[in-house]
């Protein structure tokens, strides 16, 4: 098995992982940290390319998904607290009233 | 003329610094927005005086449109229009730094005041159909914004939403106008040349969809019921926007557009159908309101279908010129209106203003003022001047059937004003003590009336001068009929037996309160409420398969993002 699609696998497997812990966690810093698992398995997919084509503008894409991970994080971070503040519980399915 | 092009932006600094908190005295806010009518006032009448004309052309600006440069226009048309809407404007800021004194969102309402005159200038100078989509789209949300400006209010988050739909319709057909037309036309003034007609439809279907648009925006026909319920924002916007300025901007792009007009008659037919039924039953149905403004709300509806009419028999001058001092009298009064609604804290009912208006000496002079030029006194108000030359440019016509009806419907006119003036201005006061004056907001009130008096009598006169400047973008004008025509003193006779009899009928009607109020403002409007109705179903049906839940729509997410991967796999 050569390297890339070793590469290539765990990226895979990071993001299934990711996708599952957001979808099955139901507090907000941890679904956050899932979403951040799934961006890091992005961007190893981003470096992996660039280093097999040897471009260095995806090197920097790369960069760039950090900065973007790092805001991301941010704004999160602030509902959460913001969730937690209004309603003592950070158990995402209380906040359910834009129910039909 | 150059320096009118750019008169859209006029209010914008002052919408920037009211927005941003200048100045900073609560007290003071909307201080920073009075220069900017008062410079478009001005501008616009050297311009109108300088005649002449001046272009923008941004090429190429909206690619996807058949003409989709970004061209303004001023000209004579452009600059009454704007110095009607600076004149009307300037006086509804004044009154309104004192009508919304004590208001919490007083910084807001500027705002939206400045929005919505900034819109409506680019509107009045739109040069093709892709800007004149721009502002006719954007008076539209600043009448929404200002209609429920007092959103905790029940009913007027609903009105808004009303005016919002009524105007979606005309939206709707200008856009499709502006995207039929063949390519390279659209400028508002070439739409009737032999090239531009070639498209689909032809000049009938693109007549047609600029009478929708202008109905909606004017409140004609089967779309007037927005207007009457418009009523629900605070009294200067209704002088302003649903009385003025806003609502006769249909009149205005017909007029603007009467040579394309003329080459379709299925649809100038219509006009007139509509202008005059509209007229008839609109004064018929302001006899039924238990509402002050909504009362006057519907005599701007049947104005408006004189003014529809005027331009249906091929008279677009007449239709401007009633536009013109229809502005003056009806803003009158709307605000001689405010001043008692004001003064009786925000209460609208007219049986809850019976007799107020007795202790407003400058309110009651409005008043009258206004009533009189709005049945068209002869010779000593504008509007008998104006309302004239509709009626016997209608008799004159193809068509005279229009100019009678329209001559009948004046006694409706003289009824239903009567019956207003004189249960709120003349009727013995119920309470006395149901009325506070508040001497500096009512000072501000009554001065800003004072120039809107001297227009209500006054303007009728400019007639002739105005004409002669108007020769240009509207070509051959039909000449104006003398003060001393017999149509406008049958007119005006017609006009005082309906203002007597109201007056003798209401003064001895012991309750104010007439019977069926609800009844007849939205019996005619069932097919909205059929719409609405079904639109209400289906979202209540849509809206049950929303849970709420993060989880349940990130799942969602995932499985759309899944399947569309799939399908460009599968595509490619």
């Amino acid at each position: 098995m050569s390297s890339e699609v070793l590469v290539l696998g765990t990226a895979v497997l990071l993001f299934a992982i990711g996708g599952a812990g957001a979808l099955v966690h139901r507090h907000p810093v941890a679904m956050l940290m899932c979403v951040e698992i799934m961006l890091n398995a992005a961007n190893l997919v981003i470096v992996l390319g660039a280093r097999v084509r040897g471009l260095a503008d995806a090197e920097s894409a790369a960069l760039i998904v950090l900065v973007l991970a790092a805001a991301e994080a941010v704004i999160g971070l602030a509902l959460a607290l913001a969730l937690f503040r209004r309603r003592t519980t950070a158990d995402i399915d209380t906040a359910a009233e834009l129910h039909g | 003329m150059g320096l009118l092009d750019w008169a859209w932006l006029f209010t914008l600094p002052g919408l920037i610094l009211t927005a941003l908190g200048v100045p900073r005295d609560q007290r003071q806010a909307g201080y920073a927005s009075l220069a900017g009518p008062i410079v478009m006032l001005l501008v616009a009448i050297v311009a109108f005086i300088g005649g002449g004309q001046a272009a923008v052309d941004v090429p190429n600006w909206l690619p996807f449109l058949p003409d989709g440069d970004f061209r303004l226009l001023a000209d004579p048309l452009s600059a009454l229009m704007l110095a009607i809407l600076g004149f009307v404007a300037s006086l509804v800021y004044i009154y309104s730094l004192g009508y919304m004194a004590t208001d919490p969102g007083r910084r807001r309402f500027f705002v939206y005041l400045d929005l919505f005159v900034a819109t409506m200038a680019l509107l009045v100078l739109a040069g093709n159909l892709a800007v004149l989509l721009i502002g006719w789209t954007g008076v539209g949300i600043s009448s929404f914004l200002l209609i429920s400006f007092w959103r905790d209010r029940p009913g007027t988050l609903g009105a808004g939403l009303q005016a919002l739909a009524a105007n979606a319709v005309g939206d709707g057909a200008l856009l499709l106008a502006a995207s039929l037309v063949p390519s390279g036309c659209g400028s508002l003034v070439t739409l009737n040349t032999a090239q531009c007609t070639a498209g689909v439809g032809g000049a009938e279907l693109l007549a047609l969809l600029l009478l929708v648009a202008a109905a909606a925006k004017s409140a004609q026909g089967p779309l007037y019921f927005w207007l009457p319920n418009a009523m629900a924002g605070p009294t200067p916007i209704s002088a302003l926007i649903h009385a003025a300025t806003m609502v006769a901007a249909g009149v205005y792009v017909l007029a603007r557009t009467h040579a394309l007009i003329g080459e379709a008659p299925t649809t100038s037919l219509l006009i007139c159908v509509i202008g005059v039924v509209t007229a008839l039953a609109a004064s018929a149905a302001s006899l039924f309101q238990a509402n002050f403004k909504k009362g006057i709300a519907y005599s701007t509806v049947a104005q408006l279908g004189y003014m529809f009419a005027g331009v249906g028999v091929g008279a677009p001058f007449a239709g401007l010129f009633h536009l013109f001092t229809h502005a003056a009298f009806k803003a009158l009064l709307f605000l001689a209106a405010g001043v008692v609604i004001h003064g009786a804290g925000g209460l609208e009912g007219l049986a809850d203003l019976r007799g107020l208006g007795r202790f407003f000496r400058f309110s009651r002079a409005g008043f009258l003022i206004g009533s009189l030029a709005l049945i068209g006194t002869p010779l000593i108000t504008a509007g008998s001047f104006s309302k004239d030359a509709i009626i016997d440019a209608g008799i004159t016509s193809a068509r005279p059937w229009v100019g009678w009806l329209l001559l009948l419907g004046v006694v409706l006119t003289g009824l239903y004003i009567g019956r207003l003036f004189t249960i709120v201005y003349m009727a013995p006061a119920g309470d006395p003590h149901a009325v506070h004056h508040d001497a500096a907001s009512e000072r501000l009130m009554d001065w800003s009336l004072v120039p809107l008096m001297v227009g209500a009598i006054a303007f009728g006169w400019l007639g002739s001068w105005l004409m002669g400047r108007l020769t240009g973008p509207l070509g051959d004008i039909e000449p104006l009929p003398s003060p001393f025509a017999i149509t406008g003193w049958i007119a005006f006779i017609l006009g005082a037996v309906g203002f007597g009899a109201a007056y003798w009928y209401a003064l001895r009607q012991p309750g104010a309160a007439p019977a069926r109020a609800g009844a007849t403002s939205y019996a005619a409007a069932a097919w909205v409420a059929w719409i609405a109705r079904g639109g209400y179903a289906l979202s209540a049906g849509l809206a049950r398969i929303q849970s709420g839940l993060l989880p349940v729509y990130a799942f969602g997410s995932l499985i759309a993002l899944a399947v569309v991967l799939l399908a460009r796999e599968f595509i490619r």
